[in-house]
């Protein structure tokens, strides 16, 4: 009984002998390309986010300096509202700037499966 | 075995360097073991779904791959976290509704006997007695001390063999 038994969970539980499942490694190597592909956009995405962020911390310190110098610093305190329209518009041109800028790449990864 | 493992290893190194087609020839030899056992564990179309996602991640992590130990027990090992993983997202019950049932009468019968054992149990027995592996890597696949392991075995082993008689197969 007990070979019986041995043989039938040797046979049912083995792998079935049959050649390479061609399908499956396609839908495996399409797969690696699209995770590639999306890794790449990331990876780029990144860059350019990176570069907006140090821009923008590059023209908010130029700003504080600005504001810092006594000019500036009691022209402020007399017409607040200007400096704050002036403020207000070199954010909006940075916005704009950025918003507007291309970003290499950017179109969608095609998706195909084998 | 040694020369197997260096073939393996090359393979895996070319493929850490980006040679998509060392890869193919990875998963080309080491598809069917790997989707054999998952299919084994549970549905056969999520036991795909796990393969890929196996091979995605060891191709990710090629470089990682030392050669010591089998390419199979590595790839496994990987496939069995994202088994572990499917698990969480989705309960065993859930896996097993979508099982593929299109088998012999013997398929039918020892997945029956399989589906009443735990999976420590089930991937024990499937590993050392239908894929030949040692006690020792199924005890490092499962994350089990070696004693265990063997108990574990002999455990399921004993459960099959009684299913298997009352079953009539004496």
């Amino acid at each position: 009984m007990t070979d019986e038994f041995d043989d039938f969970l040797a046979r049912t539980l083995g792998p079935a002998e049959r050649e390479p499942d061609r399908a499956f490694v396609a839908r495996v190597q399409s797969q690696i390309r699209l995770d590639e592909k999306l890794r790449a956009e990331r990876r780029n995405m990144l860059s350019v986010l990176s570069i907006q962020v140090i821009g923008i911390a590059a023209i908010a310190a130029a700003i504080f300096c600005l504001l810092r110098a006594p000019e500036i610093a009691s022209f402020a305190a007399e017409s607040p509202a200007i400096l704050l329209a002036a403020l207000l518009a070199a954010f909006s041109f940075v916005v704009l700037l950025f918003s507007t800028a291309p970003s290499p790449k950017s179109s969608p990864p095609s998706i195909s499966i084998a | 075995m040694a020369a197997r493992n260096d073939e393996d290893l090359a393979l895996s190194r070319r493929a850490a360097a980006g040679d998509s087609a060392a890869f193919a020839a990875l998963v080309e030899k080491h598809e069917r073991p790997l989707r054999a056992f998952l299919a084994r564990m549970g549905a056969a179309e999520i036991a795909d779904d796990i393969a890929q996602e196996a091979f995605l991640k060891a191709w990710r992590a090629a470089g990682q791959y030392d050669g010591i130990a089998r390419y199979s027990t590595w790839l496994t090992s990987i496939a069995w976290r994202c088994r572990l993983d499917e698990l969480r997202r989705r309960p065993r019950a859930l896996l097993d509704q979508d099982a593929d049932h299109a088998e012999n009468h013997a398929g039918a019968e020892v997945r029956d006997m399989l589906d009443r054992l735990s999976e420590n149990e089930r991937a024990s027995l499937v590993l050392c007695d239908g894929h030949g592996w040692t006690h020792h890597e199924a005890a490092e696949l499962l994350g089990l001390p070696l004693g265990t392991l063997k108990s574990t075995v002999g455990r399921a082993k004993s459960k099959c063999r009684k299913m298997w008689s009352e079953a009539g197969n004496d």
